[in-house]
């Protein structure tokens, strides 16, 4: 383990007061011993740079897909006070609102083994990679509506039933968002791009359920073993990139006018209750909620393929759930016995409520949060459930997904993009990308191992495991 | 004048050299279009930018964040690029052509420009830069 870090407990670590100057409460993070030759010196010092920030409540915390990133560590968590606490789109990040959701099917995997037809069509539907644009004319007036409304926005506009709403983080939108906080630049850049999937890790993914862990609450999430879904992971897109890169700006005038030392540029921030902070608030909540209905106008063509290709009716693939992994959002938790409202950032962390919340969709209440952590191309992806723990110990969060071990340059260098979409379909896995470039970047090597991860969740109890899903068909952008 | 990726596990790390500001701050705008669009881009149209900030590290993030505002908007993909650089002010001619799926398609969308590991530095034999691409 890295210079300075104290082992607290079975994948429990803590980076005490003074790692770096300023620290106001302790870092701690969740990881194995096994995953620990991982960790990253500047991961941890991101992680100690957050425990700086006023009004941090009890830890800057990291779960176990914790790397370096830029402000915050990916994979980090923490929560301010309303009072004399800040909010930084450093412990956002520049893709508002990535986010995550599953999709079930009647389906099982002899239907669609093999069909790179099916594959091939998802591809062309979903306008996918650099430089990709909208299947649908928006206008300005429809982005407006989108970033105040989020997917209610895309079912009212017939992409989806509003079932989908109650399976979304937040019902899919939040109540703050301010689009006149949103700069013209950025809703320019929401136009073109409604129901685009984006680059990078961003995917679309043919899966199949291999594993039940919990019966009872896969049964409550509608998961049955061998059956397929669909997993899809994108958010904002250009208009979540342009509103942090405005208001990071704001946000570094307001850090001077506030009199906030920092230890690095990109955690710029302000009070939340400043004018400053609460513009931020409200651009970056108009922006999650472009990217809530972004991901339902993905679906809705996702499910209209399907139903063309294997005479399936709509309202027979449901939405398992949908989550965030890049927000701030004001929640309620308890902190030393009381309850108190507090802004809670995930950067690279998903929301994992326990039984009894009520921001849980009814006959979930009993079962906990359905949380989606998405493996890479070729390693399984998990379902879990939120926890009682994950409330008392993380703010209700646990981790988004495997979290990169290596970087593109090595990537590229050890395997080209041919050789790792011809190992993958030995493997059964059918893999389409705009470019071998972006198979190689993103190939499942460079991520680690989806299960030690989601293991180290499970056995800390800040989630469960419920359901591994293994992909059969990729469509990266 | 030159530019590499370093290692770097989550995003696109760029180490630039230049012997002055404006060739440096030129290096950085290659870097990021080669990210985005590849090797293969070529020099039709030209675009103006004119930029006002700070400090030169805020200069060239907004001149960078500028670059990705325009070349997604106006769908272009830039070649080359002389920069002029005074105190506050950069003023830049941008050469490009219009995004080309068949030869533009292959690369990685730039979420953002970092602050975070933004280092602008000087030896004997002149600037280094130091920047950090979301992806």
């Amino acid at each position: 383990m890295i210079d300075g870090v104290l082992r607290t407990g079975e994948n429990e670590w803590e980076v005490p007061v003074g790692y770096v100057p300023g620290m106001r409460v302790p870092g701690r993070f969740y990881l194995s011993e096994s995953l620990g030759n991982t960790l990253e010196q500047g991961a941890v010092q991101q992680l100690a740079n957050v425990a700086t920030l006023p009004g941090i409540i009890k830890n800057s915390l990291a779960m176990p897909d914790i790397h370096w990133g830029y402000g915050f560590p990916i994979g980090g968590v923490a929560a301010f006070s309303r009072e004399g606490g800040i909010v930084s789109p450093g412990g956002v990040g520049f893709d508002i609102n990535c986010g995550v959701r599953l999709l079930t099917t009647p389906l099982a995997e002899k239907d669609v083994a093999g069909r790179r037809d099916l594959i091939d069509t998802l591809y062309r539907t979903v306008p996918t990679g650099v430089g990709a644009k909208s299947a649908h004319s928006l206008s300005p007036q429809a982005v407006d509506s989108m970033m105040i409304k989020g997917a209610r926005w895309a079912v009212d506009a017939g992409y989806g039933v509003y079932r989908d709403l109650e399976r979304c983080e937040e019902s899919g939108f939040m109540k703050q968002a301010d689009i006149r906080a949103v700069s013209a630049k950025a809703k320019q850049r929401g136009v073109p791009q409604g129901g685009t999937l984006g680059s990078g890790n961003h995917f679309l993914e043919v899966q199949v359920v291999r594993e039940i862990y919990d019966p009872a609450a896969a049964a409550a999430f509608g998961i049955s073993a061998g059956q397929v879904c669909v997993m899809i992971h994108c958010g904002s897109r250009g208009l979540g990139h342009q509103t942090c890169t405005d208001h990071l700006k704001i946000l570094e005038g307001a850090t001077k006018k506030y009199k906030i030392t920092l230890p690095d540029r990109q955690l710029a921030c302000a009070p939340i209750t400043s004018p400053e902070g609460q513009a931020y608030f409200g651009a970056m909540a108009a922006s999650a909620n472009y990217a809530w209905a972004n991901r339902q106008m993905i679906m809705h063509a996702t499910r209209n393929v399907l139903a063309k290709m294997f005479s399936l009716e709509y309202d027979d693939m449901a939405l398992v759930y949908d989550v965030a992994h890049n927000v701030a959002k004001m929640e309620e938790h308890t902190v030393e016995g009381k309850r108190e409202t507090v802004c809670v950032h995930r950067k690279g962390a998903t929301r994992a409520f326990g039984p009894g919340s009520i921001d849980l969709p009814g006959d979930l209440t009993s079962i906990g949060q359905p949380v989606i952590i998405p493996g890479s191309m070729g390693t399984s992806s998990y379902i879990l459930k939120g926890t009682q723990t994950a409330m008392d110990k993380t703010f209700g969060s646990t981790c988004h997904g495997s979290g990169r071990v290596m970087s593109r340059t090595q990537a590229k260098k050890k395997m080209s993009g041919k050789e790792v979409a011809a190992k993958l379909l030995k493997e059964g896995i059918i893999v389409k990308a705009p470019s071998d470039n972006v198979i190689a970047d993103e190939s499942p090597e460079v991520y680690k191992p989806s299960d030690e991860v989601v293991q180290v969740v499970h056995d800390v109890g800040i989630s469960r495991l419920v359901a591994r899903l293994a992909p059969i068909g990729v469509i990266k952008g | 004048m030159s530019f590499e990726e370093l290692p770097h596990t989550a995003d696109v790390k760029i180490r630039a050299r230049a012997r002055t500001l404006n060739e440096l701050f030129s290096e950085a705008f290659l870097a990021l279009m080669q990210v985005m669009y590849g090797t293969d881009r070529k020099a039709k149209v030209k675009r103006e930018i004119l930029i006002d900030a700070a400090d030169p590290e805020s200069l060239l993030c907004d001149f960078l964040s500028e670059v990705l505002f325009i070349s997604e908007v106006d769908s272009m993909v830039f070649s080359g690029a002389t920069i002029s650089i005074d105190g506050s002010h950069l003023s830049a001619v941008l050469e490009g052509e219009s995004f080309d799926p068949a030869r533009h398609a292959g690369g990685t969308e730039v979420k953002g420009i970092s602050y975070s590991g933004l280092s602008i530095t000087w030896d004997a034999n002149g600037y280094i830069l130091d920047i950090l691409f979301d992806v």
